[in-house]
């Protein structure tokens, strides 16, 4: 991993000139650069004393590090005494900019009995905060022009905001104030379980893919919080209490356990002594350790066969894979790529082109804290049954374990990964999203480029190596979906085998 | 922006060197409007084809070829417009070039390649069956434009496709690559001399085709309140589109109108949601919508209520939509909607593939000159006599269309009952054919 350093990178508005720089040249311009980053490491000296002269109790701050964001850009890390800790990435190509917090409790930190609690709190967070009544959160920013949105999956909680560069303040004041004044009331509660409760009729009860995927997560974990969705089961969700959201808010809501990311229109000296004056606040708290277990080895297959109100069959399977900050995370990802990323892949080719098995076939490797699954979806044309298909992949998946990926292969994922990369970065969220998300799970904002890299220098061994590792029949969960007959409901899940 | 104007065609450029990329999109007015009665379908069959097939290379040649350049490049179809679109990493830019030409100039277009294409939209099609959301939005479409082109769906019907041959699938082709009717689109890492340069050689390379000329009339909508259940086995939430004729870019009360729908349903803090997600929780989202197109286009509420709620939140719709067109919108109301406008316009033009296709979305769907240039001023003098004098002109009451998905034997009466002078009442099967 790329060691981070104080000095930044050199800068892409490189002097113009005819051939290579001459070693005079080369000196002056190094000198050149040494002068302008000396004068920007005390003018953020300077910044810094002013900031924590006037800082309330948590709110001084110190620069901790400046990390390269691929070719051009960069990230400063500071951290506020009260454990907040804040990732800015200027970019001043758009008079706009996008505000990320980033906190570190996701579905992983519920229990047995209230599932979903994570992402239901992540509703009633655009509640009514102290001072303010319910709505005026979302009134306020929409009027400011901005757009708020949020997540919540199996690691982490995030809240975004795209907003015009003037209203800085606003964003500012609303993000600080929820973070430790949101009021919790029952008539709010019960109207947004009821939305939750939606939510998870629309993605999941009455999506196909969406419950045959939680289904999926059910079998292949018995042990780990991953087994249960992210959305909760229904039971739960209905069940929640006020006093079970405000238990979940006052142990997990804390500066110490939150990152905000700030990529845009925005300098260092706009933006740290508001996040001090209105963060600096709010006192740390102590976050519970972890009480996740660890998946045990799966060491045998695990079958499902489910009827669904949908025309054709469906095969979901499921393999044990590691974890995001795993060295075999990203060799696998690329085997993906070669195996099911777009249209010259082996599956399609073989199994939407040549023998018109499927309509559609993909997989995805989770992006985990913990070990997460390699899934596969195939949808079967009319005529044909699951099982031919996991027949055909399993020949491929076989195949991949003996044969060597031919070159040619290799490089055509490498070059889809690198542009997936670089397209992601195109607007402020994007970037915002990407250093949020790796610094959630890895502690480490700027890893994209360096997964890159990685694939770059990965050959034809290694993806034969994590190919024979991962894709073992004994760690695989398969769930085959059938038809529902006419006039019937759909069934709930059943071994096949 | 750079535009450069040749003939009836365009190249335009936006530069920016933040990031390695470029993009590309070329645009044409010649969508799925032109399709023949019968085969629904061949301008999107006809465009994928071009695709897979330029040059007469092998499919797979052409995939590996792309993917291996850092590219990605894509065809899209809609009633109005066809666009042939990618984006390449800068350093790949000719090679991928040389490919986009070879679709436009030389798409081999194989009867066997046809076969197989045919065979996977149809494939699709029953995939597309377990969306709910887009079988609404598809019956939506087909009841409310009637005998309209409008009506007609973009990928067609199985019964459309199986009729295409490859002699209508080549004069398409032709029509489709006609230069005199592209505009090429350049966004990214690319000089604004170069963009021109390059754009213009892609089209003296392509050889005169025969876009057909636009005859399309404006839509008419049947009177009265019609209600069509879309039929689905084991639906436990609905999806649920009203709505009726909507607006017209160069109606003069277009942008009244528009700022009238946002205070109405066009964000989280709207009426709609307001009333139907936050203070009930019925439905996850709650939005309305007036779509634009070179003709008139529709007006639509969403919302997908659990089956119970969805008689009492038809209901609760139909209200509002009366209260709205006989108080109309407040003071207030109009200066919030004002500001969130006139402020959020900033992430319209936020990437530079934003505002070249904003400039390509002018050529293709003939919005008036200074459409997006002049929006904030538009947005900025609209009054509050202008926008409820709008509302009530333009908004549908008792010309509706309500489209439910759900199961019908649960939900049919109750939302009957719900519905003030309601005309008809159809229920169709889901799976059958849009």
């Amino acid at each position: 991993m790329q060691e981070a350093t104080s000095d930044p990178p050199p800068s892409s508005a490189q002097p113009s000139s005819a051939g290579a720089p001459r070693d005079s040249e080369r000196a002056s311009n190094s000198a050149r650069g040494a002068g302008v980053r000396n004068a920007k490491l005390l003018a953020r000296q300077k910044l810094l004393s002013s900031v924590n002269a006037k800082a309330p109790e948590f709110g001084k701050v110190e620069h901790v590090e400046t990390l390269p964001f691929g070719p051009n850009l960069r990230v400063e890390r500071f951290r506020f005494s009260n454990g907040l800790q804040l990732l800015l990435c200027e970019d001043h190509s758009a008079p706009v900019l996008a505000y990320h917090t980033w906190y570190r409790v996701g579905s992983r930190h519920e229990r047995v009995g209230k599932t979903g609690l994570a992402h239901l709190f992540e509703h009633l967070m655009f509640n009514e905060v102290e001072g303010r009544p319910a709505g005026e959160f979302d009134r306020l920013l929409e009027e400011a022009g901005s757009e708020v949105n949020a997540s919540t999956w199996l690691d982490w909680t995030q809240y975004n905001a795209a907003t015009p560069r003037d209203q800085l303040g606003l964003v500012v004041q609303l993000e600080s104030e929820r973070m430790s004044k949101l009021v919790l009331r029952e008539p709010q509660v019960t109207s947004e379980k009821e939305v939750v409760a939606n939510e998870r009729r629309y993605r999941v009860e009455d999506d196909v893919e969406g419950s045959v995927s939680e289904l999926l997560w059910a079998t292949a974990y018995k042990e780990h919080a991953y087994r249960w969705p992210t959305i909760g089961w229904m039971e739960d969700i209905q069940n929640f209490t006020t006093a079970d959201c405000e238990e979940f808010y006052k142990t997990y809501y804390a500066p110490n356990n939150a990152t905000i990311v700030v990529v845009g229109d925005v300098t260092e000296s706009q933006l740290l002594p508001k996040l001090s004056r209105c963060y600096g606040v709010i006192a740390p708290s102590v976050i519970p350790l972890e009480d996740v277990r660890p998946e045990p080895p799966q060491l045998e297959e695990r079958r499902c066969e489910v009827q669904k109100p949908t025309s054709t069959e469906k095969l979901v399977m499921g393999y044990h894979a590691p974890a995001l900050g795993d060295y075999d995370h990203g060799i696998l990802s690329l085997l993906i790529e070669v195996l099911f990323g777009g249209r010259a892949s082996r599956l399609h080719q073989l199994l939407v082109r040549e023998l018109e098995l499927v309509s559609e076939v993909r997989a995805f490797i989770g992006p985990f804290k913990d070990p997460g699954l390699v899934e596969i979806f195939a949808s079967c044309r009319e005529g044909h049954r699951a099982e031919e298909i996991l027949e055909r992949i399993d020949a491929e998946l076989t195949r991949v374990m003996e044969q060597p990926i031919a070159e040619e292969e290799i490089e055509r994922g490498r070059t889809r990964f690198e542009l997936s990369l670089l397209s992601g970065l195109d607007t402020m969220d994007g970037k915002a999203s990407t250093l949020g998300f790796y610094d959630a799970v890895l502690g480490t904002p700027n890893v994209a480029f360096e997964r890159l890299e990685l694939i770059r220098r990965t050959g034809a061994s290694e993806l034969r190596r994590v190919a024979r590792k991962y894709f073992d029949k004994r760690a695989r969960s398969i769930i085959f979906v059938r038809p529902a007959p006419e006039g019937s409901n759909s069934s709930p899940a059943g071994d096949a085998t | 922006m750079k535009r450069s104007t040749l003939a009836s065609s365009s190249v335009l450029v936006e530069t920016s060197h933040d990031l390695p990329l470029v993009s590309l999109s070329i645009g044409t007015k010649n969508g799925s409007l032109f399709d023949p009665p019968g085969l629904e379908g061949l301008t999107r069959v006809t465009a994928r084809l071009m695709r897979r097939t330029g040059g007469h290379r092998d499919p797979l040649e052409i995939d590996n070829r792309i993917d291996s350049l850092g590219g990605a490049f894509s065809t899209d179809v809609t009633a109005s417009a066809t666009l042939f679109q990618g984006t390449v990493i800068r350093r790949s830019l000719e090679p991928f070039l040389a490919i986009v030409r070879e679709v436009l100039e030389n798409p081999g277009l194989t009867e066997v390649e046809l076969g197989r294409l045919v065979r996977e939209t149809q494939a699709d099609l029953v995939e597309a069956l377990d969306d709910d959301r887009g079988l609404c939005r598809r019956w939506f479409r087909k009841r409310l434009f009637g005998d309209h082109p409008y009506s007609r769906p973009v990928s067609g019907t199985a019964e459309s496709l199986g009729r295409i041959r490859r002699e209508d699938v080549v004069a398409r082709a032709r029509s489709l690559a006609d230069p005199a009717a592209l505009h090429v689109a350049f966004s990214g890492d690319i000089a604004a001399d170069e963009a021109t340069t390059l754009g213009t050689a892609l089209l003296a390379a392509l050889s005169e085709g025969e876009a057909p000329a636009e005859t399309t009339p404006d839509p008419v909508v049947p009177a009265g309140r019609r209600l069509v259940l879309v039929d689905k086995p084991a639906r436990t939430q609905t999806q649920i589109l009203i709505g009726g004729i909507g607006t017209h870019p160069r109606d003069p009360d277009h942008t009244a109108l528009a700022v009238g729908n946002t205070i109405f349903g066009g964000t989280f803090t709207a009426r709609m949601t307001q009333e139907v997600r936050s203070k009930r929780g019925w439905s996850y989202g709650a939005y309305s919508s007036l779509p634009i197109d070179r003709r008139r286009q529709g007006f639509s509420m969403w919302t997908f209520p659990k089956a119970e709620d969805a008689a009492p939140c038809i209901a609760l719709q139909l209200s509002m939509l009366s209260d709205l067109r006989k108080d109309g919108v407040t003071k207030k109301e109009l200066s919030w909607a004002k500001r969130y406008l006139l402020r959020s316009h900033a992430f319209a033009v936020d990437t530079p593939a934003k505002r070249v296709g904003l400039a390509l979305d002018k050529l293709l769907y003939d919005l008036p000159d200074g459409y997006y240039e002049e929006y904030k001023s538009r947005v900025s003098s609209v009054t509050l006599e202008e926008v409820n004098a709008a509302l009530q002109q333009r908004i549908p009451e008792d010309d509706l269309l309500i489209v439910v998905v759900g199961t019908a034997s649960d939900i049919r009466s109750a939302i009957e009952a719900q519905i003030p002078n309601l005309g008809s009442t159809e229920v169709v099967r889901f799976d059958n054919e849009v």
